[in-house]
């Protein structure tokens, strides 16, 4: 509620500087004191105590002063006769009263003014606090959030580092790999090849050995069972051709990933990655799980090979890894809305729903120490966020786990 | 601003004695009112004193009347000088007609002095007061204490100042009505510009201030 103010310095009236002495009780003093009839009255005429009508004639009518000025009036009926010392004895206690009264009024008023010239104050205080609070909170605020962007930055800085030196040191094992088992499976397989041809000169030796041949001859043949040697010694060659076939594929392959460090930017059909990065993750995989490829039809993508093969090879590894019993890889990829889309599915242990929202956190991992880093599907979604697209995780407990590979294709 | 009573033809003039605690603020208005005879005098009150320290202000009440009838009445105020009462130095401040900044001659104030001569600058503003055309006059009370900075000092510290410099001892009674007359002196051109003293009342300066000093009106002005 607001305070009316009147000010302490204001003029003030009869009624005012007689505001807290009740009328009765001033007026019973007054009459025994003058022991008459009497009115005090205001100058505007106001009655303050006495009686209620005026007297006819006041001859009695003296000047109550407050301040150098009058303010009002004792009067007695003049018929009466009142002793003059009495009359000034009761004037001297109504100003007495007044001067008290006045002292009382311009305190409680100077009390109100500073009271609310310090509230005015307080607020001012407070609203400039607030004010000051309200700018310090947006301060801190912008510190937190910069310490966030700080520590991101770091994260993510770390990441591909990580990523870099990862990347690097398989680049360079699989280069060496591959390097070191290409000249050797170069001779074999040449060397194969001769041996085949060999075979083929032994066998045509067979039927004249047996037509023309002495007996001696045509029973040693058929005692070392040399139809049948022949037969398979072509058999095996064939099969070790067929090997080394294999390996020179997959030292192929394992080139190819080695280019993981290459910096440029390379078109490249997805599908030819994902095969030659089952390749090299066969050996690993098979004994967990069988890989079935459904490969749809996919445009040639602009991109960074290497680091897509690692991608996958981290899906690849961790889908295996979640087999409990050896089960099934699905891989599947297919072409629609401007997007490559790349399912992984196994048919794993699922991952827990508490666990799902952090899979991507930096250094989470489930497995025991020394087991896994914590940094494939982090670095994995850095790599797919990269390249413009995104991942997508759903699983469920003792079903497996899906991941979903989306990448824009930019003309 | 002095107040304008024309129903009951009487204007009242507000004066303010300012300055640091203990400078002898409330000693001047009380040798004042030993000093002076007025046509009226009205009692000090003193509101409220605790330890002889002025808690809300002192108010003595002096007037007189015009030939015209008219009645001029004064009221002379001290604010308290302790620092934690500005809220109350402020309002005692507001509608000042002028202003007797009273300061402690004693070497060790000086910083108190310029202190409070600043607040009264800051409060002045506040309260709406034009502290450049407001009447001020600087008394260096105390005159009579050893210690105490000498008059070329103070003259020299103050010589770019536009105020009359005064030198007195409120305790003794020296220097104090001089000090109210040059208050008055400097009051009275705005109050005659205001009020037309001069034209409608027929007070001239120098009757206006023997009429509150109270001395004998040989020669109006």
């Amino acid at each position: 509620m607001e305070i009316p103010v009147r000010g302490y310095d204001s003029e003030l009236s009869l009624r005012d500087l007689l505001s807290g002495i009740s009328e009765d009780r001033l007026g019973a003093v007054m009459s025994v004191l003058l022991d008459s009839k009497f009115r005090v009255v205001a100058e505007n005429g106001d009655l303050i105590a006495g009686e209620t009508i005026a007297f006819n004639e006041a001859s009695n009518r003296i000047s109550l002063s407050y301040d150098l000025e009058s303010v009002g009036y004792l009067e007695t009926i003049s018929t009466e006769k009142i002793d003059e010392a009495k009359l000034r004895a009761a004037v001297n206690l109504l100003q007495l009263l007044m001067k008290s009264g006045a002292r009382y009024f311009m305190a409680s008023e100077m009390h109100i003014e500073v009271v609310k010239s310090d509230y005015e104050e307080l607020q001012r205080k407070h609203a400039a606090l607030l004010e000051s609070e309200s700018r310090y909170k947006a301060l801190a605020e912008q510190l937190d959030e910069r310490v966030k962007e700080q520590v991101k930055m770091i994260d993510s800085a770390q990441r591909q580092l990580y990523q870099a030196e990862k990347m690097a040191s398989i680049g360079q094992l699989a280069a060496g790999v591959a390097h070191e088992i290409n000249n050797p499976i170069g001779f074999i397989k040449s060397n194969l090849s001769a041996a085949q041809s060999y075979v083929k000169k032994c066998r045509s030796m067979a039927d004249l050995v047996k037509s023309e041949g002495g007996e001696k001859l045509v029973n040693a043949w058929k005692t070392a069972d040399l139809d049948f040697v022949l037969n398979d010694f072509d058999a095996l060659l064939q099969e070790s051709i067929s090997g080394s076939d294999r390996v020179a594929r997959i030292v192929a392959d394992l080139k190819g990933f080695s280019n993981v460090d290459q910096a440029e930017e390379e078109s490249v059909n997805l599908n030819d990655n994902i095969r030659s990065v089952c390749n090299v993750a066969a050996n690993q995989i098979s004994s967990q799980a069988e890989i079935v490829l459904e490969l749809g039809e996919l445009p040639m993508l602009r991109c960074f090979p290497g680091q897509l093969n690692q991608v996958f090879l981290n899906l690849l590894l961790n889908a295996a890894q979640a087999m409990k019993t050896r089960g099934e890889i699905r891989i599947k990829t297919n072409f629609s809305n401007g997007k490559i889309g790349i399912q992984i599915a196994d048919t794993g242990s699922g991952i827990p729903a508490e666990a799902l929202p952090r899979i991507f956190d930096p250094f989470f991992t489930t497995r025991d120490v020394g087991q896994g880093t914590g940094l494939g599907l982090t670095v994995s979604r850095d790599v797919i966020m990269a390249h413009g697209g995104f991942l997508e995780v759903a699983s469920e407990i003792g079903v497996g786990t899906t991941v979903t590979i989306y990448l824009p294709v930019v003309e | 601003m002095a107040e304008f009573d024309e129903i009951n033809r009487k204007i009242t003039i507000k004066l303010v004695y300012y300055g640091p605690a203990m400078s002898g603020k409330t000693t001047n208005v009380m040798q004042l009112h030993d000093m002076l005879a007025p046509d009226l005098k009205g009692e000090i009150m003193t509101l409220e004193t605790q330890n002889d320290r002025t808690l809300f202000f002192d108010l003595l009440p002096l007037g007189f009347r015009t030939q015209s009838g008219w009645l001029i009445k004064f009221k002379l105020y001290t604010v308290p000088g302790q620092v934690v009462h500005d809220a109350t130095r402020k309002a005692v401040l507001s509608r000042a007609d002028g202003v007797v900044f009273v300061a402690d001659s004693q070497r060790s104030q000086g910083i108190n002095n310029s202190e409070s001569f600043q607040n009264l600058e800051d409060n002045a503003r506040r309260v709406g007061l034009d502290f450049d055309v407001l009447p001020l006059v600087v008394q260096f009370n105390k005159r009579d204490l050893p210690h105490i900075l000498s008059e070329t000092e103070i003259q020299d510290r103050w010589s770019a100042a536009p105020w009359p410099l005064v030198f007195a001892s409120a305790l003794v009674g020296t220097g104090v009505k001089e000090s109210f007359i040059k208050l008055l002196e400097a009051v009275y051109p705005a109050l005659n510009k205001a009020f037309s003293l001069q034209e409608t009342h027929q007070i001239g300066m120098s009757a206006f201030i023997r009429a509150v000093v109270g001395e004998p009106d040989g020669n109006p002005g």
